[in-house]
C-alpha cells in the first residue's frame, strides 16, 4: 500500500498503512483488556457512616430467633422441609429464607453459623446486575429494589456465597424476581432501627451498628477468645473489599461453609471490565470502518460504471 | 469513463437468471427476522445506557421476546433442512472452503474499496466473503444454542462456575456475530458493487452479467471459469509490459 495517496485535488494526504492501522486497533482493544485484568475493581471509600452486622458464634445458642424475625419482618412464608434427621431446617437459603442457622458437628463440638447476605463492598451481584436493582446503599450494605429487577438471575450465579435466589414465577417465560437479605433496608431507611435478626437476638450473638465500631468490638472479642485458648479470627474485615456482615470464626472458614479467599467476582469483573469495553471497541471499530468505507467508496466507485 | 450506449434498448435489457429458491429466500429473511430482535433485546441487557429498558416489567418483556425469538431462531434451520435434506448437502458443498477463497480474500480490499476486480479468482454461487459470513452465522447458531439453553433452564442445576462462563461466551459470540451482521448489512444495502445481492435475495434472480462477473464458477462451470480467469490475467500482464 502506498504511503501517500494523491487525493483528487492533487494534494498528498497522509494515510495510515494497513500495518499501522492494525497495530493501533490491537492497542486500542488491548488497553481495556489489560486494565480489566490488572486493576482492582472500583474501590469504595470506607465511610464512617457504614453499618454492619457482627456475628459471634461463641455467644450463639442456635435458637433461630434471627431466622424467625427475618421471616416475620420481611413477610416471608414458611418453607416445607423434609425430615432429614439433621438440625438445620431448612438446609440452605432460598428465595423465601434469607437467614438461616447452619450447624456443623466437629471433633470439638458444634459450630453454629448464622448465614445471610455478606453485603460485600466488592459485590459481584451489583457488578453483574443489568438493571441496577441491586445497589450499594450509602451505608455500605447491598440493597435490592424489587421493582427494577427483571429476573435475569445473574446475581444468583455470580455471588461467591450463593446468597441471592430467584423467586421463579414461570420457568418458560423467565418471569422471576431476585430475593435476598437486604439488611432490612426498609427499617434502616425509615429510621425503625437495624436489621430485625440483630434486633431480636436474645444473647447478643448478632449485633448491628457502625462498621468501624463493630470492628473494634470484634478485635477485642477475638483477643479475649484467644486469651481463653480459642483459635479465633475475624472474617469479613478485608474479604471482597470488606464485608458488612462481620463474623468471628473459631476455625478455618471452610468449616463454616465459607470460601477462605472469596475471589469470585473475577468473572463478574471480567464481564464488566473486559467483555463490555471489548464489545464497545469492536462495535465502534466496525461502525467507524463501515462509515469510512462508505464515504470512501462513494467517491471511488460510481454507480453509473457498475454493471 | 462515460458509458457509451449504441441504443436505448441496450441500456435497459437485463437477462435475469434464477439464483435463490423461494425457500432459500424465506429462510434467509426468517433468520433475519429472528436474529435482529435477538440482538436488540440482548443488547438491552448488555449496554448500561439502555438500563431503563431492562428494568422491571419492561425487562421481563424484553426477556420474553428474547426467548420467543430464540426458539424460532433455533428451530428454523432444523425445520428448513428437515424438509429438504438435499439442500443441506448442496449448501455444505457450496460453503466448504476452497483454495481460490484465499486469492479472493486477498483481492477483496482492492475490489470493495476501488472496484478493481481483475485479480478476483472465480467464485461459486457463494463467494468467499459470503461463505465467511455464513460460517460465522452457523457457528453463532450453535454457540447461542449451546450456551443459551443452559442459561434458560440450568440455573440451580449446573454449577455457577459453568454458568458464568456461558454468559461470557454468549456475549463474545454476540459481539462477533453483530459485527459480522453490520458488515453484511452495509454490503447488502449500501455498497454500489453489491446492488444485485439484495435484488437476488428479494426476487431470487440475478443479472447474467453480474453472475458471470461475481460468480463465474457457478455461471460458467469450473473449467470454463478458470480459462476465462487465466485469459484475463494474461491480458492484464501483457497490458502492463
Amino acid at each position: 500500500m502506498k504511503r501517500n495517496n494523491p487525493s483528487p485535488n492533487g494534494q498528498a494526504t497522509p494515510t495510515m498503512s494497513r500495518r499501522e492501522f492494525l497495530g493501533l486497533s490491537v492497542l486500542g482493544l488491548g488497553i481495556p483488556l489489560a486494565e480489566g485484568l490488572t486493576s482492582p475493581s472500583a474501590p469504595r471509600a470506607a465511610s464512617p457512616e457504614e453499618l454492619a452486622i457482627l456475628y459471634d458464634p461463641v455467644k450463639c445458642v442456635g435458637c433461630r430467633a434471627c431466622q424467625m424475625a427475618c421471616k416475620r419482618w420481611n413477610n416471608l412464608p414458611a418453607e416445607s422441609t423434609d425430615a432429614l434427621g439433621i438440625y438445620e431446617s431448612p438446609t440452605d437459603l432460598s428465595a423465601i429464607t434469607w437467614t438461616i442457622i447452619k450447624l456443623k458437628q466437629t471433633d470439638t463440638g458444634w459450630h453454629f453459623f448464622c448465614y445471610q447476605c455478606m453485603h460485600c463492598t466488592d459485590a459481584a451481584c451489583v457488578a453483574v446486575c443489568p438493571t441496577g436493582a441491586l445497589f450499594h446503599d450509602e451505608r455500605g450494605f447491598v440493597a435490592l429494589d424489587r421493582e427494577k429487577c427483571n429476573g435475569c438471575g445473574y446475581c444468583t450465579q455470580f455471588c461467591p456465597f450463593g446468597v441471592p435466589h430467584l423467586q421463579t414465577a414461570n420457568i418458560w417465560t423467565g418471569a422471576a424476581k431476585s430475593a435476598k437479605c437486604t439488611f432490612c433496608q426498609d427499617r434502616v431507611w425509615n429510621g425503625l432501627g437495624g436489621p430485625s435478626c440483630a434486633e431480636v437476638c436474645p444473647v447478643g450473638a448478632l449485633q448491628w451498628g457502625k462498621r468501624a465500631e463493630l470492628l473494634e468490638v470484634a478485635r477485642a472479642r477475638v483477643a479475649e477468645l484467644q486469651a481463653r485458648g480459642m483459635n479465633a479470627r475475624i472474617y469479613g474485615e478485608t474479604e471482597l473489599g470488606g464485608l458488612h456482615r462481620l463474623s468471628i470464626l473459631l476455625d478455618e472458614p471452610a468449616q463454616y461453609g465459607l470460601p477462605a479467599a472469596p475471589g469470585s467476582p473475577a468473572l463478574a469483573r471480567f464481564w464488566q471490565k473486559v467483555i463490555q469495553p471489548l464489545g464497545n471497541a469492536l462495535f465502534g471499530v466496525a461502525l467507524a470502518g463501515i462509515l469510512g468505507v462508505f464515504l470512501f467508496v462513494r467517491r471511488k466507485i460510481r454507480m453509473e460504471e457498475v454493471r | 469513463m462515460t458509458v457509451q450506449l449504441k441504443d436505448r434498448a441496450e441500456a435497459i435489457t437485463i437477462q435475469w437468471i434464477p439464483k435463490y429458491t423461494a425457500l432459500e429466500r424465506l429462510g434467509h429473511w426468517l433468520h433475519t427476522a429472528t436474529f435482529v430482535p435477538l440482538a436488540v433485546t440482548g443488547m438491552i441487557l448488555y449496554f448500561p445506557f439502555l438500563q431503563p429498558l431492562a428494568q422491571g416489567e419492561a425487562g421481563l418483556f424484553i426477556r420474553l421476546i428474547h426467548r420467543v425469538a430464540a426458539v424460532l431462531f433455533g428451530l428454523l434451520p432444523i425445520i428448513y433442512y428437515a424438509f429438504q435434506p438435499r439442500r443441506l448437502l448442496l449448501h455444505i458443498r457450496e460453503f466448504l472452503p476452497r483454495k481460490e477463497d484465499i486469492g479472493w480474500l486477498k483481492g477483496a480490499p482492492a475490489y470493495y474499496l476501488l472496484g478493481k476486480h481483475e485479480a478476483m479468482p472465480p467464485q461459486g454461487r457463494f463467494n468467499a466473503g459470503e461463505k465467511l459470513n455464513g460460517l460465522v452465522m452457523i457457528i453463532a447458531w450453535a454457540v447461542f444454542g449451546i450456551t443459551g439453553v443452559p442459561m434458560w433452564f440450568g440455573k440451580g442445576i449446573i454449577p455457577p462456575e459453568l454458568f458464568r462462563w456461558l454468559v461470557i461466551v454468549h456475549d463474545l459470540m454476540m459481539i462477533v456475530s453483530v459485527c459480522m451482521f453490520l458488515v453484511h448489512l452495509y454490503l447488502a444495502v449500501a455498497h454500489p458493487l453489491m446492488w444485485a445481492g439484495l435484488v437476488s435475495m428479494r426476487f431470487g434472480v440475478v443479472s447474467a452479467e453480474y453472475a458471470a462477473e461475481h460468480h463465474a464458477r457457478w455461471f460458467y462451470g469450473p473449467k470454463r471459469a478458470m480459462e476465462i480467469y487465466e485469459a484475463k490475467k494474461r491480458a492484464a500482464a501483457e497490458g502492463k509490459h
